[in-house]
């Protein structure tokens, strides 16, 4: 069975500038991958190039279920099963939640009624029916867009699912939230990607590898003793590791 | 040539009020100039018509197929010839400007302004037909909409249609006008004239479909008297020049003003829009949202002034314009402009003119959602938010179609971005 993500040696740099320096990475099907690593350390460039975000020189290989991601666009990528939640979800005034989901269902082959039940099913399981009918992540809380970044993942049901810094700006108990929100969200069909600075979140969710990347590479993967490393010893006790 | 005999006939037929009007409206028609680009109020627009290459019409013209959208129409107005529904709704009261000149001469006067400099508010004021006048009495609530069909159908002609509405003392109705021309070459210069007293309440939407060979010089002039409240949903979506020239004045303490309005221009299209809002009393609200889209070799101009009295202690106003600009060489203007005379108040604009949002098409991309369905989302999106606010949402399933299907031609055509 192939791993729902396979990384190898990829490379990105912007003009003279390598960002992401031969990193590697699998993530089986039904598993929570947590992505550790400080500022600069290129997280956010992984999230843009693996999503297919223009701007970047990329070398290497990305294969979702084993088949390749790289050179394609980025909705071809979310629809042959690559999905990222954003650190920052943008607002979208006018166009309503539900409306979104039908559309972005309906480009996905999904047929409508099914689109409907899943909207009616999942907006109950994440507390999203009453934004429904708003505009997308319009005045939404922090906590609430990422809930409904989740919301349309478990709608659209993507085999990889990247979550950039999806703690980052929550309050406590948003982060428990949220992190329920992951839980509930993971499947035998699904593996997911958590990248994040804290380990905070690591505390509300049982990740099944941490791997913890600087400068550009993963430069140690572990078990969840990993992050009670990385609380103990911050990042500097790693970057002595760095050849 | 517009033929003055027609006026002094009129003249010697007409109430004394309404006559009068007539009269002055005449003389200052004649030593009006036409507006040049020169003139700040008619920067960017281009009049290719004089009053020598214009007649008027003669009678009233072939009507146009009932709108669609709406129910019963109450009255139709045609090159300015006024045709009413005798089995209009039986609380409001629909008439011709002389019949209201005559029976109630204050009212008429109250709600129908008598001096103007405007070339073609002179000349409404000179030429204009009919008249057609609408008064809600005091204390009355009229629960269907007025529908009133404004069509402009003869070639060749200048018509000045001229609609007067007065809403008496705690009075409330929902108004929906709708503007049409044929596909001739014509010219037709409207005026909208709104009055409320005080505590009523009126919601009004307005839909311009004028003919692409049509240019279109619109006039609303509203007065708002003390804890009045309107709401407008404005639509501009045809003409060869479609202009609106929108002046309120909220006299009343406690008055209020909301408007929602969009503009889709393609082809050639010019559409113009000149605002002001004069906040004269204290404790009075405005709230303005336009959105606009151009597209192929159309272009949009907005210039809204909200201007606040010495007096105006407590007031809110709010005014914002939002173009996008979705071909090359399409264009926008917007110029938004505060003049605060008074120190206590909450103010604000904002306008933004450019092409759709890229972290916008990201996002939806991000979804799976594909470059011609994501552009057309956010289009949707972006009028749905002030299609959803008409205050007679009866018209917003046609509107929304015609914004659509301007949408859709122009991407089917290669012309976005």
């Amino acid at each position: 069975m192939n791993p729902a993500l396979d990384v190898t040696d990829l490379r990105a740099s912007v003009g003279d500038i390598e960002i992401l320096k031969g990193l590697s990475l699998q993530v089986p099907f039904g598993e929570i991958h947590a992505i550790m690593g400080p500022n600069g350390s290129g997280k956010s460039t992984l999230c843009h190039v693996l999503a297919g975000k223009e701007a970047y020189t990329v070398s290497g290989d990305a294969r979702l279920d084993g088949e390749e991601l790289l050179g394609k666009p980025t909705d071809v990528r979310a629809r042959m099963g690559l999905m990222q939640g954003f650190q920052y979800p943008v607002e979208i005034r006018g166009v309503k939640l539900v409306d979104f989901l039908k559309e972005a269902a309906d480009e996905a082959g999904i047929d409508e009624d099914e689109a409907v039940r899943r909207i009616a099913e999942s907006g109950d399981q994440f507390d999203m029916t009453r934004f429904l009918t708003r505009s997308v992540n319009q005045d939404l809380s922090g906590g609430e867009k990422k809930r409904s970044e989740i919301f349309q993942m478990a709608v659209l049901r993507p085999k990889v699912v990247i979550l950039d810094e999806i703690d980052s700006g929550l309050d406590i108990d948003a982060v428990r939230e949220v992190a329920g929100a992951v839980e509930a969200m993971r499947s035998p069909e699904v593996g997911i990607v958590l990248i994040t600075h804290y380990s905070r979140i690591l505390r509300y969710l049982s990740a099944d590898r941490i791997h913890v990347m600087m400068e550009g590479r993963i430069i140690e993967s572990g078990g969840p003793e990993l992050a009670a490393q990385l609380e103990a010893g911050g990042y500097e006790a790693f970057r002595a590791r760095l050849t | 040539m517009l033929d003055r005999s027609i006026a002094e006939h009129r003249i010697t037929r007409e109430p004394p009020v309404l006559a009068e009007r007539r009269r002055q409206g005449l003389a200052t028609y004649e030593t009006a100039a036409m507006p040049t680009a020169a003139d700040e109020h008619w920067k960017y627009v281009d009049l290719d018509f004089t009053m020598e290459t214009q007649s008027l019409p003669a009678q009233m013209g072939a009507k146009m197929a009932p709108p669609t959208g709406v129910s019963r129409v109450s009255a139709t107005v045609v090159d300015g010839f006024v045709e009413i529904d005798p089995e209009h709704p039986g609380s409001v009261e629909i008439a011709r400007f002389d019949e209201v000149a005559r029976r109630n001469p204050e009212l008429f006067s109250a709600v129908v302004a008598s001096r103007s400099d405007d070339i073609f508010l002179a000349g409404n004021a000179a030429f204009a037909g009919d008249g057609l006048f609408i008064h809600v009495p005091r204390s009355t609530a009229v629960e269907t909409p007025i529908v009133i069909d404004i069509q402009s159908v003869s070639a060749g002609t200048i018509s000045f249609p001229h609609i007067a509405i007065s809403l008496g003392e705690n009075s409330e109705a929902s108004i929906v006008l709708i503007f049409r021309s044929s596909e001739e070459e014509l010219v037709v210069a409207p005026v909208v004239e709104t009055t409320l007293g005080d505590a009523a309440r009126l919601s009004m939407t307005s839909v311009q479909t004028w003919g692409r060979q049509t240019k279109g010089l619109g006039y609303q002039r509203v007065r708002l008297g003390r804890d009045s409240a309107m709401k407008m949903g404005e639509v501009g979506l045809g003409g060869a020049l479609g202009r609106l020239d929108l002046s309120v004045d909220l006299d009343g303490d406690g008055s209020s003003y909301l408007l929602n309005g969009l503009s889709f221009g393609d082809g050639d299209q010019v559409l113009d829009y000149r605002m002001v809002l004069n906040h004269r009393g204290r404790n009075t609200s405005s709230d303005v949202l336009l959105k606009g889209a151009v597209e192929d070799q159309a272009e949009s101009i907005f210039t809204g002034l909200l201007r606040i009295e010495e007096h105006a202690t407590n007031t809110s106003a709010f005014e914002n314009n939002r173009n996008l600009v979705l071909s090359a060489g399409a264009k926008a203007q917007s110029v938004p402009n505060l003049e605060i005379l008074c120190d206590d108040v909450v103010c604000g604009h904002g306008s933004t003119v450019g092409p759709l949002e890229e972290e916008h098409l990201y996002y939806l991309a991000s979804r799976g959602i594909g470059r011609e369905r994501a552009e057309r989302v956010l289009v949707k999106g972006f009028f749905d938010e002030v299609i959803d606010k008409l205050p007679s949402q009866s018209v917003a399933a046609p509107v929304r179609d015609e914004v659509e299907r301007k949408f859709v031609a122009a991407q089917a055509a290669g012309r976005l971005g």
